[in-house]
């Protein structure tokens, strides 16, 4: 079996590898195949390893040392246990796919080869991220899928607007990993090691502030990957990149990363119940708060990302509650609907020439129909229509908080769930229903290329089918190594009218956005100039305060750092110092100006002032000895 | 050869440096290169004999002025074995990735005199001898800065040396003080370190002496204020004796920490550790900012390197092995890192003559490999996984935290910092259209510079995926410095900060 | 009265104060000469007093050295001075300035 764990980790190192040769050459169809060809194989593995794991077993290799120094032992060690089968399960789908996906849309771009080598480069990272089997080996993918986030982001790194996205991403996603990398010197110098097994063994018999302290570092370190308020800016701002990469990383995989770490540092948080409420708030929070916001965009990439950031918010009530699986079983199935949700916006971009409103389409179901069924599809799972996969996870997110008794996070979600549902056929009304827009601006718009549409179907297939069928295996599965709790509502009667009214308040947003938005849009200029309408317009002038508290004042003070304190200052007071010995030259050597009785009567001085110091120093030399002998 | 070894990689780089002012200036270049890489593949063999578990290794010793113990004493052990196999690649890859064309022979000859003096520098046991090598480097970087530098090259030399001699003259005077005490104590005249290993100061000969090679330390490695003279210096050497500089010469201020400030004064050390720990993390944070400031790549360079010279001090003044294996690590790497990075710099330099970053923009089309590699290092310099930066910030930082939590927490801000600085810097030069008509036909890295280049993206990779070889040996020396110092020290609060290794591995608590 | 050796020490001060300030004050060359010879003379007396009342004869036969040293020296001197002279017709202090810095 462990030959099907260093496939699954290091076919997409081949990949990217190989690409990278290519790299600066015009495209080569090959890399891209190779590349793909390549995940497949990671995927098969994968798989292979799923069964291997549901029969109960556990691969953990040691593949060779990484650093060692004084007590710190740290390998290179990968463990595929329930968990991180399911992530790579999730990951090895999800990137075959937009691999496939992106060999048609990226054909016509001139870094065609570079696209693929960063894009397997970032699998690789992402394998690494969830095999393996200590903290330091997770921080290893941690800022690797950072990297490739940062280069994809900026991959078209001619536009100022996606190479400022892209270290916005990277230094936002920096001041998470410090509070990550704070985390892990406390689990060492606490435990005196970083390998999960040893230290989900003995965190128990550590004091509750401390094990309180490693929970919230670690969990920080989680909100910048995952987006979580306030560190969320970066993720609309991330949607520069292409849409595949979108796809992949900025709603898959990468942004999940920070729910795989709290599900796998399970065993931290449920001895702290208190932190993982904080965590449910916040992820209600965030739930609520960028549902809002998409509610107004007029970006569709912005639209989805917020819907990702939203919907990121759902697993971290999951997590934070303590219903691990359930976070990431939400984690699974908004991977499969997502991606399939970005790819189609991907096609709709390539017909449209790359244009982002959505206002400016419409009608386009007639010229792109099987783009239509996939997107309607994804969101429909997005909404949590019974029988799509997001009703499997996400109303059981509700659940879980109804259960728990948090009917305020309970009520929080439930009312996102509406707008979920709402801007998501926002969205699809506006673009595939209603009059052709588009036609005023002399686009004629054409489906993507067939096979990119096959590649597509997984996981059309998977948004339909995940929830439904993969519920009870995945959660036999896990419960091995997760809590395994069940969170029945006993009351049948409350079971039956929470679903019935969830999914009625659900299908009424849905008709409610068709109605709006399906046939011809009217602009009410009144509700557009209205605060809130820009203040969510205007994502609560957040990235603006940042740029006005933060980014500026940061340059202005560090102009100020350089050229009043450096210069002004520290350097000015050694070249003070330097002046003065030598102004102290200038000004003393008129002593010589050659006329002997001027220097002979410098030569008493100084032999007066000799003798006095003399005569002084031993004096007080004599006296402290004598004081000593006292 | 082997009781010689060290002699040999000492001496022979000087007397190649003699014999080059009878060769021809056409043939200097291939001299050079010969003569180095020789040089270099001694050091591997120095490598290949070194037993990772032994200490001091390779000692010699002749007496010089018997009559106050000053004698000629070499050694190496894991400390300075690396940082004597950096010295001479370095010498290597610089001279091979020469592009300087004015005076090529006596440049030649200035890096190979160099070369001996930081080979010595590194391999003396003796302090005099110490002393007097870090002394005699001075003189071929204040040459090349002065021969071969910007408009401003007076200014800067002198500056250069002034600032570093003054610090080294009150260092002397320590060392004296430190015989003195020796002689005190035990009758004899000795200036061997292994001899002075052995004494036990009282506390407050040891605040003194421990102030007095501060000085001289902190501003070679520059510690914050003292670094002012590092700017003018990059910005006025040309390429080669900025790599130079970065990768080694500051080396021998960090260096000496470990090697003097640490063993000879284990309570000042702990009693001076905050105080340090604050101008270190100064260092971080403020030359993190000013390096932003910049308009000038090679400032931001300049200026990032003392940045992270912060996180090494840091490190090593955590006192405890974790901390002292990764800045004696974080060394290596910074040498490999910055060296590269003023290397790439000097590429463009070349080019353009000019280093203003508002000149460029956009290279990252017109060159891409030379984007690529600059990439690779800059990645490598903010410290990501698998690059060899990251093994000695993590380890430093991690080492500090044992002594305090909220320090290293503001000094952890190095990794925010140091992304926002490079990364902005390299979307100047390297992201958005091609602005200047004169950028459009820049030439991509040749081959000489990829000679240059192209190992030292390996070694930043390799030793970062797999840092054991270089790791394993400091480790074990840096375990003995760490047992002399809990050993030696007297006061309480020393006692606890330094780990007692003798009881192994600490219980969890 | 008896003579004491603070006597002999204090007409030694008095001696050398007198040099000292004719040492400062003097212009022409060859009183400071004779400035120089009470200066050293008035270590003499010192040295000689000390001598006597420690009975040690050391300060004594430093005293013969510093006499024989003083002779020499006035040789030199005054060689010097005479050859001063003829050059420059004088021999005013204020005049050699030869030596400015």
């Amino acid at each position: 079996m462990e030959i099907y764990l260093y496939i699954a980790l290091f076919a997409p190192l081949v990949g990217s590898l190989f690409a990278a040769l290519f790299g600066a050459s015009p495209k080569t169809l090959i890399t891209g195949l190779v590349a793909s060809g390549l995940l497949f194989a990671s995927f098969v593995s994968s798989a292979l390893l799923l069964g291997h794991v549901m029969n109960g077993h556990i691969v953990h290799v040691e593949m060779m040392t990484w650093i060692a120094t004084g007590d710190l032992y740290i390998p290179f060690g990968f463990v595929v246990d329930q968990v991180s089968v399911t992530m790579m399960m999730v990951v090895s789908v999800v990137s075959t796919v937009v691999h496939v996906y992106s060999i048609g849309y990226m054909s016509h771009d001139k870094g065609f080869n570079r696209f693929f080598s960063y894009l397997s480069a970032f699998v690789f990272s992402m394998m690494v991220l969830v095999m393996s089997d200590n903290f330091l080996g997770l921080f290893i993918g941690w800022e690797g899928v950072g990297l490739c986030s940062w280069l994809l982001i900026g991959f078209w790194y001619h536009k100022e607007s996606a190479t400022w996205a892209a270290n916005e991403a990277f230094i936002m996603n920096r001041i998470a990993d410090l509070a990550m990398l704070i985390g892990i010197f406390m689990i060492y110098w606490n435990l005196g090691s970083l390998q999960y097994d040893v230290v989900f063994a003995h965190i128990g018999t550590l004091p509750l502030a401390v094990t309180t302290g490693i929970g919230i570092f670690l969990f920080i370190g989680a909100m910048g990957k995952s987006a979580q308020f306030p560190l969320h800016t970066w993720l609309a701002d991330a949607m520069e990149g292409p849409t595949p990469v979108s796809a992949l990383i900025h709603a898959a995989t990468m942004v999940t990363a920070g729910v795989y770490l709290v599900v796998r540092s399970n065993p931290i948080y449920t001895l702290i119940p208190e932190v993982g409420t904080a965590i449910a708030t916040l992820g209600a929070f965030v739930a609520m708060f960028a549902a809002t916001m998409a509610l107004v965009n007029r970006d569709m990439k912005r639209i989805i990302a917020y819907s990702t950031l939203s919907q990121l918010g759902y697993m971290f009530v999951a997590a934070g509650l303590g219903a691990y699986w359930v976070a990431l079983f939400h984690l699974m199935a908004h991977a499969f609907f997502k991606a399939l949700l970005f790819l189609g916006a991907g096609n709709v971009m390539h017909a449209m020439h790359d244009e982002l409103d959505p206002f400016k389409m419409g009608g386009l179901k007639k010229s792109m129909k099987v783009t239509w069924i996939f997107m309607t599809l994804a969101s429909v799972a997005l909404a949590g229509i019974y029988p799509l996969a997001g009703f499997f996870s996400k109303d059981l997110i509700l659940e879980v908080a109804f259960v728990e008794q948090h009917y305020v996070l309970y009520g929080v979600l439930l009312a996102t769930a509406g707008m979920t549902a709402f801007y998501s056929f926002r969205l699809v009304a506006l673009i595939f229903h209603g009059d052709e827009r588009h036609l005023e601006h002399g686009i004629h718009p054409h489906e993507a290329y067939t096979f990119m549409l096959y590649a597509m179907a997984p996981l059309a297939i998977l948004a339909v089918v995940a929830g439904m069928m993969f519920k009870t295996p995945y959660y036999l599965m896990v419960s091995e190594l997760l809590p395994a709790a069940q969170y029945h509502i006993h009351n049948h009667m409350t079971l039956w009218i929470m679903i019935i009214g969830t999914q009625a308040l659900v299908i009424a947003a849905i008709a409610y956005a068709y109605k709006k938005y399906a046939k011809a849009v009217k602009v009410d200029l009144k509700v557009e100039s209205g605060f809130f309408y820009q203040l969510l317009f205007n994502q609560y002038y957040i990235p603006k305060i940042y740029d006005e508290i933060f980014s500026k004042p940061y340059l202005q003070l560090s102009k100020i750092a350089w050229k009043q304190i450096d210069l002004k200052i520290v350097d000015a007071m050694v070249d003070g110092i330097a002046n003065l010995i030598y102004q102290t030259g200038e000004s003393t050597h008129t002593m010589q100006n050659g006329n002997l009785s001027s220097m002979l009567r410098w030569m008493v001085v100084g032999v007066v002032v000799l003798l006095v110091l003399a005569v002084a120093f031993t004096v007080a030399y004599n006296n402290a000895v004598n004081l000593h002998a006292m | 050869m082997q009781e010689h070894i060290l002699s040999i990689l000492i001496f022979f780089p000087a007397l190649a440096a003699m014999l080059g002012f009878v060769i021809h200036k056409d043939s200097a270049r291939a001299y050079g290169i010969t003569v180095a890489a020789i040089e270099f593949v001694l050091s591997l063999v120095l490598w290949q004999w070194y037993n990772p578990l032994g200490g001091m290794q390779f000692m010699e010793m002749a007496p010089l002025i018997s009559a106050f113990g000053i004698s000629y004493l070499v050694g190496v052990d894991g400390i300075s074995l690396f940082i004597i196999i950096l010295s001479t690649f370095f010498t290597l890859i610089g001279i091979a990735s020469l592009t300087e064309k004015r005076r090529i022979k006596d440049l030649i000859i200035t890096l190979l005199f160099l070369e001996m003096t930081m080979v010595g520098v590194f391999a003396s046991l003796d302090a005099i001898l110490f002393y007097v090598f870090w002394e005699l480097s001075l003189v071929p970087m204040l040459y090349i800065i002065g021969a071969w530098g910007g408009p401003l090259r007076i200014y800067a030399s002198i500056k250069f040396f002034l600032y570093t001699f003054t610090g080294s003259l009150v260092m002397l005077v320590g060392m004296l003080y430190m015989a003195y005490l020796y002689h005190m104590a035990t009758g004899s005249w000795s200036f061997s370190l292994l001899e002075w290993y052995r004494l036990q100061l009282p506390l407050e000969y040891q605040l003194w002496l421990f102030a007095a090679f501060f000085l001289g330390f902190a501003i070679k490695v520059p510690m914050f204020p003292f670094h002012t003279w590092l700017p003018y210096a990059h910005g006025q050497a040309p390429t080669i004796g900025s790599v130079i500089l970065a990768a080694v010469l500051l080396k021998m201020g960090t260096y000496a920490f470990v090697r003097f400030s640490l063993p000879l004064f284990p309570d000042a050390s702990v009693a001076f550790m905050f105080p340090i720990a604050i101008l270190a993390i100064i260092m971080i944070v403020y030359t993190a900012m000013v390096a932003y400031a910049q308009e000038d790549i090679k400032q931001v360079v300049a200026y990032s390197s003392v940045s992270h010279m912060g996180v090494i001090v840091l490190g090593t003044f955590s006192l405890n092995v974790e901390g002292i294996s990764g800045s004696v690590f974080l060394m290596i790497a910074h040498g490999v890192v910055s060296g590269a990075l003023f290397l790439l710099v000097g590429v463009i330099y070349d080019r353009r003559h000019t280093k203003m970053m508002s000149e460029f923009g956009g290279l990252a089309s017109v060159m891409p490999r030379y984007a690529t590699i600059f990439g690779i290092m800059m990645m490598a310099s903010v410290g990501l996984p698998l690059t060899i930066n990251f093994v000695g910030e993590f380890l430093s930082l991690l080492g500090f935290y044992k002594q305090s939590h909220a320090y290293t927490l503001v000094a952890g801000t190095a990794i925010i910092v140091g992304a926002i600085y490079m990364l902005s810097a390299y979307k100047k030069a390297f992201f958005g259209n091609v602005t200047k008509e004169e950028n459009r036909t820049l030439k991509d890295v040749n081959g000489t510079e990829l000679l240059g280049l192209v190992p030292l993206v390996i070694v930043a990779i390799w030793l970062g995926v797999y840092p054991k070889p270089v790791l394993e040996p400091i480790n074990n020396s840096v375990k003995a410095v760490v047992q002399l110092m809990h050993d030696k020290a007297q006061t309480v609060e020393a006692k606890e900060r330094i780990p007692d290794l003798t009881h192994s591995t600490q219980e969890a608590h | 009265m008896e003579i004491t050796l603070t006597h002999y020490l204090v007409l030694s001060t008095i001696l050398f104060s007198i040099g000292l300030v004719g040492v400062m004050r003097r212009k022409n060359m060859l009183m400071l000469f004779f400035a120089t010879e009470i200066l050293l003379n008035s270590v003499n007396i010192g040295m000689a007093a000390i001598s006597h009342y420690r009975g040690d004869y050391t300060g004594q036969m430093f005293a013969f050295f510093i006499i024989a040293i003083a002779a020499s020296e006035v040789a030199v001197g005054l060689g010097l001075l005479v050859i001063w002279y003829k050059r420059t017709g004088n021999i005013d202090l204020d005049q050699m300035t030869s030596m400015r810095g």
